[in-house]
């Protein structure tokens, strides 16, 4: 397998062991679908800010401007949308705030999050912002949203977009996620959009089909535990947390959940309760993990044309 | 930086301002039940509405965190003169009657950081005197940000199309130029 490893990474341009890991993952047809479909772009998808007009009006307005748009089965608010010969940034309707432009898995994983009016949520890795805008829209901008990054520049970006959006229910802190727990404050919601290699992004970013090591992605596992960890201690008994990373390693996904679960008996995955992806894997390279790991989702490029994604909806037990 | 409550001479000195600028009433129509809070910085202090039940909450132990946004913010002060933030000013139109509506062109020029032509200016309420601040709007009527006038209402007939009628204070084009 190694040497067929070799021989299509350097065909197409990747780093064998990621091709290696493909291939024990998917077998070679499917590996080879994978590496086609990154190589075709995304479709642009927006998401409409409730916040700051009605769905309909924001279709009114787009439509006026050549923009074609396309429900997305399972998002209220999401759609794919053309902008044929403009920027999707440049538009007065962006920077009113009348819509996001943000993946389709990155609403879903807000969607799956469901946070609720007059609850307290942690958004754990915020910035730039999309799902923390998007929380706050489904929360109606009643309750607090904490939405906390480290990186300085991310930070201001961040805030930008929560004005820009209308968001009026956040406090934004810069500082170490995981030192939450010093913050006393318990939520009712996690969303913790972890850090990651970004393996789902190649068709976006394909530069990533050579910029990370295994290390990278080891580091990157070590990094999610840790966030997960504090997560975890600092949720409300009976709350919810969504897990999710853009990438499409198990090694930053189900390896991590699985460790999580094995150490927390008092947290269970439950079902997404939404239809949209694949089941995440629970024998990935040949491992035996918790068979729960099942409800958890995957968006693949292959198989739905979006960006690589992992959703994995949890509750800690009362 | 902690977040205190705005103490009352502080407040009504931000209140004198806002409501010198655009009405009386102005101030205490964008605040609402709110409760105005301030975080302090070297460069300046920057003042958020928040609802109070959040004051309980913000007796937390922040020394592991830095506030950088809060709530609604209000505006920022620099040596001792307070400027209204961007997201206020949609609401800020709706409270004032200092409003003026430019052109589609000149509401594209606005949002780029341009000033006010006069061959842009729609409309503009009678009255209003040079220095004066406004809240500049779209023919659709979207609020694009604020101005401040630089000719007096009588005047501006007067003026030739390529004279300038307001200069740019801050617009919603920021939200791509600066963050």
């Amino acid at each position: 397998m190694r040497e067929k490893a070799k021989a299509i990474a350097k065909k197409h341009g990747y780093l064998p062991y990621m091709i290696e890991r493909y291939l024990s993952l998917w077998g070679e047809e499917e590996t080879l679908q994978f590496i086609d479909a990154c190589e075709r772009p995304i479709r642009t998808a927006i998401r409409v800010n409730t916040l700051r007009t009605s769905i309909d009006e924001t279709i009114a307005r787009l439509d006026k401007k050549g923009v074609n748009l396309e429900r997305v089965p399972w998002l209220e608010e999401g759609f794919y949308a053309e902008f044929a010969n403009v920027s999707s940034g440049a538009l007065f309707e962006h920077l009113l705030g009348f819509y996001y432009v943000q993946g389709i898995p990155s609403m879903s994983v807000v969607r799956t999050l469901d946070p609720k009016p007059g609850e307290i949520v942690f958004d754990l890795a915020a910035a730039p912002g999309g799902k923390t805008t998007h929380i706050a829209q489904l929360m109606n901008n009643e309750g607090m949203l904490i939405a906390i990054e480290q990186d300085k520049k991310r930070v201001s970006t961040l805030v930008g977009n929560i004005h820009r959006c209308g968001v009026t229910n956040t406090l934004v802190l810069r500082g170490d996620a995981k030192k939450i727990s010093t913050l006393e404050i318990v939520p009712d919601r996690i969303l913790l959009d972890a850090p990651c290699s970004g393996e789902g992004l190649i068709p976006i970013d394909p530069t990533r089909k050579t910029s990370k090591t295994m290390a990278d992605i080891r580091y990157c596992a070590t990094k999610q535990d840790e966030l997960l960890e504090a997560a975890i201690s600092s949720l409300r008994p009976g709350g919810t947390i969504v897990y999710s990373t853009c990438s499409i390693a198990p090694e930053e996904n189900e390896i991590v959940i699985d460790d999580l679960l094995s150490k927390h008996p008092e947290v269970k995955i439950v079902p997404i309760g939404l239809e949209f992806g694949v089941p995440a894997y629970t024998k990935p390279y040949g491992l035996m993990l918790d068979e729960s790991i099942a409800l958890a989702r995957r968006f693949l490029p292959h198989i739905h044309g979006l960006e690589g994604f992992f959703i994995c909806k949890m509750v800690k037990e009362e | 930086m902690p977040v205190e409550l705005v103490d009352p001479v502080e407040w009504s000195k931000i209140r004198e301002t806002i409501d010198d600028e655009f009405g009386p009433g102005t101030t205490q129509g964008l605040r609402g039940n709110l409760a105005p809070v301030v975080i302090r910085s070297e460069q300046s202090n920057s003042y958020y509405l928040i609802p109070m039940v959040w004051m309980k909450q913000l007796e937390i132990q922040l020394q592991d965190f830095e506030v950088r946004s809060i709530g609604i913010w209000l505006g920022d002060r620099v040596k001792e003169q307070f400027r209204v933030g961007l997201p206020v000013i949609e609401k800020l139109g709706r409270l004032t009657r200092n409003r003026i509506i430019v052109s589609r062109r000149g509401a594209e020029s606005f949002t780029y950081g341009r000033s006010i032509l006069k061959e842009s200016l729609v409309k503009i309420p009678n009255g209003l005197r040079r220095g004066q601040k406004v809240v500049v709007y779209n023919e659709e009527g979207d609020c694009l940000g604020l101005a401040s006038l630089t000719v007096d209402y009588d005047r501006v007939d007067r003026l030739q199309p390529d004279r300038l009628v307001a200069k740019n204070l801050t617009d919603i084009g920021l939200y791509i130029r600066y963050y």
